[in-house]
């Protein structure tokens, strides 16, 4: 059984008077432990696919489960736990709460979760050393680099050790050095912990690190290419 | 959880400072009126208690017109009664009773410079003897001029004035006046004290002052003059009764009032208690209007709340975002709102509580250090820990409910919308 499974995909939503088909009928699966990259042109439909994926909205029609469950099953309250126990999200823009420290930021997910102070404080401080900001944790993000940012989202993400780290354009607001570390390190992350990620991308560089290419167009899957490294 | 929520709700307050502060000053203004006017209250009605309990004791009760404390009738203008002194006096439980009788006599004094005999009508205030010895309070202190004294118990055909009518009647200490009471009776009372002349308005000389309609031309007799001039007691304008140690003094004046009435007299007993209740059911009223004014201002402040929390929501619409995808859950969102929107009232609050109590306290003391209040007399400062707590929880509740509906607006904005927000 795949990690998640997608069949069938299709998601409209209104927009002014017209209606945006933005998926087509989408067959996407993913493995446990896989890094796939999901590339595409504007409009193709990489958006909305990453929220499905994500579990942040459920498809007009078809199914998408996670471990078997399907999403549009669930009741909102319990897609939101889900999400938060499964799913990490790594953004563009990096989307740190301003007014919070990197490790508060980091400790918000196990919040909402309800696990307890000592322990969020441990596992947070734990996971800025492992993404290399051990001398950061106090700082709020505005006294950060995009680079040093990008990591505390990070180890945002993995807070609530989600089976699969979303990344959408990760790379997208850094200059190419910093970007081929933070690519770098989310491979290391997922090949050290078995993590699946789920990569979308424009930028060939970033693609280059996944096991697979899904190419979409026009809300359907065009191409897909499985690499070997 | 709870304390994370206020940690992030109490840091996006301090992070929109500028913002922040008008709400809370919208906040603080109304709180500050209102704690404000109602401490003033307070202060009003403990000099007002304080002044009746320092005059009535707690032994005394008063017998006045039944229709004065209803306030039917008269709008509380002093009237008349009939009753009798003895039959008071023999209630179980009465120690002492002194009383006030009053009317109108004819009145003649000396001759003036001319060689022409001064005479008219002039109020006339019957006074029992105990009122200066048991009732001291209530008489106050009296000034005469050289040479005068006060009504003693054994005296009959005295008289006491006030220097304005002594000048009328062109009298002096040891002079006499005539005063005529009904049918033929009539005395010749000799002039005992004359109470010096009053300064400017202030008409604090004596009790029977205050209770009688007129002022400077009233003669003060002894009660036992009254007696001679006027047999029938149905001329009473207040009569004062002390209980004896032991006696609940309610019960004493319920006794009295009951066995009173059954002899006839249209009066009712009134206590201190008495005073008080009518003086909080009065209290009662100002606070209900001030609580209205207070409502219109704090709804002022509530909706500066409101929208502080609208803009609050709009611009941290990412946020919210970010939040739902790393698991928050709607009521986890209108928690951390909720919160926000309920510190800034709270904040307003404590400020307002404080600075209203300080504006009460420097009123207070305004009053008491420049007004010309009477001797002993001052406005207690009252800083009512019912109201500090209640006005801290409204004020929370202010801002918390001012908050709702911005916040159920972040809770329920779906997550996708508000991660694309830009």
């Amino acid at each position: 059984m795949s990690l998640l499974d997608l069949k069938g995909i299709t998601k409209e939503y209104p927009l002014g008077p017209t209606t945006v088909h933005a998926l087509r009928g989408l067959d996407v699966s993913i493995d446990k432990g896989e890094i796939v990259a999901i590339m595409g042109p504007s409009g193709s439909g990489k958006s909305t696919l990453m929220h499905i994926l994500g579990a942040l909205d459920v498809p007009t029609e078809g199914v998408a489960a996670l471990e078997g469950t399907d999403l549009q099953s669930l009741r909102e309250d319990e897609l939101v736990t889900l999400r938060g126990r499964k799913v990490g999200f790594v953004f563009q823009t990096f989307n740190l709460i301003q007014t919070l420290t990197a490790q508060q930021n980091v400790e918000l997910p196990m919040t909402f979760l309800g696990v307890r102070k000592g322990d969020r404080a441990e596992r947070a401080r734990a996971l800025l050393v492992k993404v290399g900001l051990a001398e950061r944790v106090k700082h709020r993000p505005n006294e950060l680099s995009g680079g040093e940012r990008q990591r505390v989202a990070i180890a945002r993400a993995l807070a609530n050790d989600p089976e699969i780290l979303l990344a959408d354009e990760p790379t997208g607001n850094l200059d190419s050095e910093t970007g081929a570390a933070i690519l770098a390190l989310l491979k290391g992350l997922c090949r050290d912990e078995g993590k699946t990620m789920i990569l979308i991308t424009h930028d060939p560089d970033a693609a280059a690190i996944a096991d697979r290419i899904v190419r979409l167009r026009d809300g359907r899957v065009v191409e897909e290419v499985r690499h070997d490294h | 959880m709870i304390t994370e929520f206020f940690r992030l709700a109490s840091q996006n307050v301090l992070h929109r400072k500028l913002r922040s502060i008008l709400a809370v000053l919208g906040v603080l203004i109304g709180i500050m009126a209102v704690v404000m006017l109602i401490s003033f209250g307070l202060s009003l009605r403990g000099l007002m208690t304080g002044q009746i309990s320092k005059v009535f004791g707690v032994d005394t009760f008063m017998i006045v017109d039944q229709d004065v404390f209803s306030g039917r009738g008269h709008g509380g203008a002093v009237k008349e009664y009939a009753l009798d002194l003895e039959t008071l006096q023999g209630v179980e439980g009465v120690k002492s009773v002194a009383a006030v009788r009053q009317r109108t006599a004819f009145v003649q004094g000396g001759a003036n410079v001319e060689g022409k005999v001064q005479q008219g009508f002039f109020p006339v205030l019957g006074l029992s003897p105990e009122l200066e010895t048991e009732f001291a309070a209530f008489t106050g202190d009296l000034v005469f001029e050289e040479g005068g004294r006060e009504i003693e118990d054994t005296d009959v055909e005295v008289a006491v004035i006030r220097r304005e009518l002594a000048d009328r009647l062109a009298v002096r200490v040891g002079d006499t006046v005539l005063i005529a009471g009904e049918k033929s009776n009539e005395i010749q009372a000799k002039v005992i004290g004359i109470l010096a002349a009053s300064e400017e308005e202030e008409e604090d000389q004596g009790f029977a002052m205050g209770a009688s309609a007129s002022s400077s031309d009233t003669i003060y007799i002894p009660y036992a003059a009254m007696d001679r001039l006027w047999p029938e007691g149905n001329d009473f304008l207040v009569t004062l009764a002390r209980v004896l140690p032991g006696y609940d003094v309610d019960d004493v004046a319920d006794r009295a009032e009951t066995v009173l009435k059954a002899e006839g007299s249209r009066v009712s007993a009134v206590t201190s208690g008495d005073i008080t209740s009518v003086i909080d059911e009065f209290m009662t009223y100002i606070n209900i209007f001030l609580a209205g004014l207070a409502g219109i201002s704090l709804l002022v402040g509530g909706v500066g709340v409101m929208n502080t929390m609208f803009t609050s929501v709009l611009e941290r619409t990412k946020d919210i975002g970010v939040m739902k995808a790393v698991g928050a859950k709607n009521r986890h969102i209108l928690a951390i709102f909720l919160i926000e929107s309920g510190l800034i009232g709270l904040l307003g609050g404590l400020i307002g509580t404080l600075l209203g109590l300080g504006a009460a306290g420097l009123v207070c003391w305004l009053i008491n250090t420049f007004a010309n209040l009477p001797q002993g007399v001052a406005f207690p400062f009252v800083a009512s820990p019912v109201l500090i707590v209640t006005t801290l929880l409204g004020a929370f509740a202010l801002g918390a409910v001012s908050g709702l509906w911005p916040a159920r607006r972040a809770a329920r904005m779906p997550v996708v919308d508000a991660l694309r927000y830009e």
